[in-house]
């Protein structure tokens, strides 16, 4: 990327900041620039989206197609009519949404008490908790199953969400937000008489947005794609989530192409749309004519 | 009527902060029980596994540092980390800066630019072995559509993930696909931080595009670079799903990194303790790697710890 | 499942998934700690010595005797796959061998007349050769190099037609690089560099290579009877040889998977044989076998009448059932052999990726393979 795209992408929205004359705002130019690497970043999914309009065999055939020939609802069709998939989607649903409420309640006063703060062992805390993230999730599988199998735990749903109910990078990720933050909102704030839960809730949380749609986000994501641990957990069929529904359809000699791809597409597009509705929340300015004013 | 000062007994200090760190430990407690639980623990457990000799069926017997020595004088071990290493120096640093310049393109108010944001992220969200079969496809040696624009142009081509030699530095730019998201994700959050009068005041004393960007936004979001630079290295250091989903750590071993190498030392050679070895030494050596570039941070006063 | 659980009450059988072949293992190493193991497991029967040290497997001998189990019924590949030692562990699952499919209509296109059942492996070189055709994207044959099991059990029968072994007596020492093995990897490497005529398969599944002669791109495979429902399903014209010889060797390999046997408790342990005696009961071994393109597991099996329909439908497979005849020796039965296996498939494929002789890469996995056996 050339220095001038750059200095240019960093330019444009000083200059609409500025006043100017409202005029019909022209297609910017970006787009030349922006739609051609979007292509080529999509352009793997849009594959597996056409894949999974093709029978199997279409799939399988070499040279391979791009677009279906005979397109054919041959995967969806399998993967609604002949398989548990409503109870892998609820059963993933259920996984995620609980990991992301468990995230967003605990993770940012943890973040926050890290950030502002002085209390006894703060530093030990944040140095064991840092060391969490370094840890390689594959080879620890058998510690961990050992270990909930202990909590008698294995098995059941509540072991899927478990894991993901806290992260030490999203305490951290709440932590660097707070340190960015000027103290002088909070200092008015208490000055005003409010208590540091008050302070917490009424003046830093409508801030905290972006922050925490990005913790939301990245624990939807790890707890809606969680493979390894589920297989190593779950036996019920009953209590599979979508990943695990994905594996019925890979047999030891054959695989139902069509049914995979059908299968990856739903899986992938409800994160596709959460996303694409909180991309928002990312970008929310932070307005600090609380300071100013 | 002025009353009579009472000498007031301060509380020793401890007594004094003791709301606080009430507070403080209830505000961190849950948390960190679930993380440090859940997480750290299995750790310990691995520690111990790697002292012992075990293929996870037989019985187990201990073993001391016997594994960590055995491994020491391994080939195949130091192959591994030389593939690592060479892995995340090509990497790291392109992943971050794509996702620097990805999130400033992304940054601007123009007509689908959620849209574009969501394109950008798709790759994030597809699991591993999608990724895997995808890319298989595409840089197929003889029906790939890369190897076919390359024929096209005249130029030979190229065997790419069958090739042992290429292998290894074709996974980066996949992984880079799939994992810069993030690092668009948590740079586009800090732009959004930078202090609009700081852009302005520079605007108006005349300075070039490029100066802005230099002098006003790269110091500004140093604290994500540390961040996205950190994150990145661990996970380049980590990187497993998508070497075995394509090659299971071929072509003869050429993309067989430190993960896929104690992958396959516990769950295919059986060798249960050698693989907790590995997971160990890796974990080690992270927390290490990761002291030093905080600490690298801290004393040019990046402002991130 | 439902037919068990109808005629045998006070036995229920429940379906759990456990995983594919590969993970299968991980998942038992997991779960075997704990309580939570299935009591009957699917494991490859490479990996069967290794998954039997742990002491939740038992000797099932008697059990099987209890219920009036015609054990020797059964053919002996599978029999021995399924015991360690003194120990049986489980029941054959499935039975398979080697043999060579090969696509009749390319054979006619190049005006090769299909190979007949005396044929050698140089006639095999002569033909993949002539079926090569690069202009029409065709090649002859293929070879997996994913470096699994996949890939070095094909190399063991080409070494026992030699009158070659894989390991010595006393399973300790690797003869795997003698001269029968550098001369049948010699073989292989000069068609994949020098004739061209056969295509190493990196794919993990060894999935391009059958993906090729599904779309008719590959005119001979060495393959198994699982492959034909696959292969019918596209359309291929087919016809099935054994496997070309040696000498007037055609000696194949079996490789049984095995239903492992984990024992929780005597009852729980006495209600799995019997379900897996009856599901290897004649009647029930052909109905699976019609559903599934799996071979007989007994000789019981293959003399029903019921037989023909199976033959009918899948065709060909009566070879595949012939040649289980020609299976004389089994993989070895230590726990060191996936180490031997993971060497000699390195060596495999950095010789037909042309990255080393057969010679040098052998004799260097026979290190490796000596070291994992002590």
């Amino acid at each position: 990327m050339s220095s001038e795209a750059l200095s240019r992408a960093v330019a444009a929205p000083i200059e609409r900041a500025a006043p100017r004359k409202r005029r019909r705002r022209r297609p910017s130019a970006w787009h030349l620039l922006l739609a051609p690497l979007a292509l080529i970043f999509i352009f793997p999914f849009i594959q597996m989206v056409f894949a999974s309009f093709m029978t199997t065999r279409e799939i399988n055939a070499y040279p391979p197609a791009l677009f279906p020939h005979h397109p054919s609802l041959e995967g969806y069709r399998k993967v609604l009519q002949q398989s548990d998939f409503g109870t892998w989607f609820v059963n993933s649903v259920i996984v995620t949404s609980v990991a992301v409420a468990s995230q967003l309640l605990l993770c940012p006063i943890a973040g926050y008490a890290f950030a502002r703060m002085r209390f006894i062992g703060t530093r030990v805390l944040q140095l064991l908790l840092l060391t969490t993230v370094f840890i390689p999730p594959q080879l620890l599988m058998i510690p961990v199953y050992k270990m909930y199998a202990a909590l008698g735990i294995v098995g059941t749903i509540p072991s899927l969400f478990l894991p993901w109910m806290a992260s030490a990078i999203s305490i951290f990720l709440m932590r660097q937000f707070f340190v960015r933050l000027p103290k002088e909102i909070e200092e008015a704030a208490m000055i005003d008489g409010c208590s540091r839960l008050g302070v917490f809730v009424r003046v830093l949380l409508p801030l905290m947005r972006p922050a925490l749609a990005t913790i939301a986000l990245l624990t939807v994501l790890n707890a809606w794609n969680d493979f390894l641990w589920p297989l190593i957990s779950i036996t019920d069929t009953s209590k599979y989530t979508l990943q695990l529904g994905l594996l019925t359809y890979q047999g030891q000699h054959h695989t139902e192409w069509a049914a995979v791809m059908a299968t990856n597409v739903m899986v992938t597009l409800p994160l596709l749309v959460v996303f694409l509705l909180g991309q928002r929340h990312f970008v929310k300015s932070l307005t600090f004519s609380a300071v100013k004013g | 009527m002025a009353a009579v000062a009472r000498r007031q007994v301060r509380p020793p200090a401890w007594r004094r902060a003791l709301p606080e760190n009430l507070t403080a430990w209830s505000f961190v407690l849950p948390a960190s029980v679930l993380v440090l639980g859940l997480g750290f623990f299995p750790v310990i457990w691995s520690f111990l596994l790697s002292t012992k000799s075990s293929n996870g069926f037989g019985p187990e017997h201990g073993v001391g540092l016997a594994n960590y020595r055995e491994l020491a004088h391994d080939a195949e071990w130091l192959a591994a980390v030389k593939r690592s290493l060479e892995f995340t120096a090509l990497y790291v640093p392109v992943t971050v800066l794509l996702g620097l310049g990805l999130a400033l393109l992304l940054n601007q108010k123009i007509r689908f630019i959620g849209f574009y944001r969501t394109c950008f992220f798709v790759p994030f969200v597809a699991s591993a072995a999608a990724t895997g079969v995808i890319f298989l496809y595409v840089l197929d040696p003889q029906y790939g559509i890369v190897d076919n624009v390359i024929a096209w142009m005249g130029l030979s081509r190229q065997q790419f993930l069958d090739d042992p030699d290429q292998a290894l530095f074709l996974l980066a730019p996949i992984y880079t696909w799939t994992a810069v998201g993030f690092d668009i994700l948590i740079y586009l959050a800090a732009l959004q931080d930078v202090p609009q009068d700081q852009h302005e005041a520079a605007r108006i004393d005349g300075a070039g595009r490029f100066a802005v960007f230099w002098h006003v936004i790269l110091p500004a979001v140093r604290p994500i670079t540390v961040l996205a630079v950190v994150w990145e290295t661990i996970n380049a250091l980590q990187f497993f799903d998508i070497a075995w989903a394509t090659k299971r750590g071929g072509p003869i071993d050429a993309t067989t990194v430190i993960i896929v190498y104690g992958y396959k030392l516990g769950f295919v050679d059986g060798e249960q303790g050698l693989g907790a070895a590995v997971a160990c030494v890796l974990f080690v050596a992270i927390v290490l790697l990761v002291v030093m570039q905080v600490g690298y941070a801290r004393w040019r006063k990046l402002d991130v710890v | 499942m439902v037919q068990f659980n109808k005629t045998h009450p006070g036995i229920v059988v429940n379906d759990q998934l456990g995983s594919n072949g590969d993970e299968m293992v991980q998942k038992l190493q997991a779960v075997i700690g704990s309580d939570n193991y299935p009591d009957i497991a699917y494991v490859y029967g490479s990996d069967v010595p290794n998954v039997s040290q742990s002491s939740k497997v038992v000797d099932i001998s008697k059990d099987i005797k209890a219920t009036g189990f015609d054990w020797n019924s059964l053919y002996p590949a599978g029999r021995e796959t399924a015991t360690v030692g003194t120990k049986v562990v489980g029941f054959p699952a499935v039975i398979d061998n080697l043999a060579v499919v090969y696509n009749t209509k390319l054979f006619k296109a190049a005006g090769v007349a299909p190979p007949k059942a005396s044929w050698t492996w140089s006639d095999f070189r002569a033909i993949a050769k002539k079926l090569t055709n690069a202009s029409k994207d065709v090649i002859g044959t293929g070879f997996p190099i994913s470096g699994s099991e996949d890939t070095t059990w094909r190399l063991w029968p080409m070494i026992w037609q030699q009158g070659g072994e894989v390991l010595d007596k006393s399973n300790k020492k690797a003869l795997f690089a003698g001269p029968q093995g550098v001369k049948a990897l010699q073989l292989l490497s000069d068609m994949a560099l020098k004739d061209k005529s056969l295509y190493p398969d990196q794919t993990p599944d060894t999935q391009k290579m059958y993906g090729l002669f599904d779309s008719g791109k590959m005119a001979m495979i060495v393959t198994g009877p699982w492959q034909l429902p696959d292969i019918q399903d596209h359309h291929v014209p087919y016809g099935v040889q054994v496997l070309p010889a040696y000498g007037t060797s055609h000696e194949t390999i079996s490789g049984p998977d095995v239903y492992m046997v984990f024992n929780h408790s005597d009852a729980r342990r006495k209600a799995a044989v019997t379900f897996l005696a009856w599901l290897h009961q004649p009647a029930q071994d052909l109905q699976w076998d019609i559903g599934s393109g799996n071979l007989p597991l007994s000789s019981k099996t293959a003399a029903l009448p019921g037989i023909a329909q199976f033959d009918k439908k899948y065709v060909g497979i009566d070879l595949f059932v012939k040649n289980l005849s020609n299976a004389h020796h089994i993989r070895p039965p230590v726990t060191g052999y996936t180490q031997v296996s993971v060497a000699v498939g390195k060596a495999i494929a950095t010789s037909l990726l042309g990255r080393g002789s057969p010679k040098d890469t052998l004799a260097q996995a026979a290190k490796a393979a000596d070291k994992a056996l002590s």
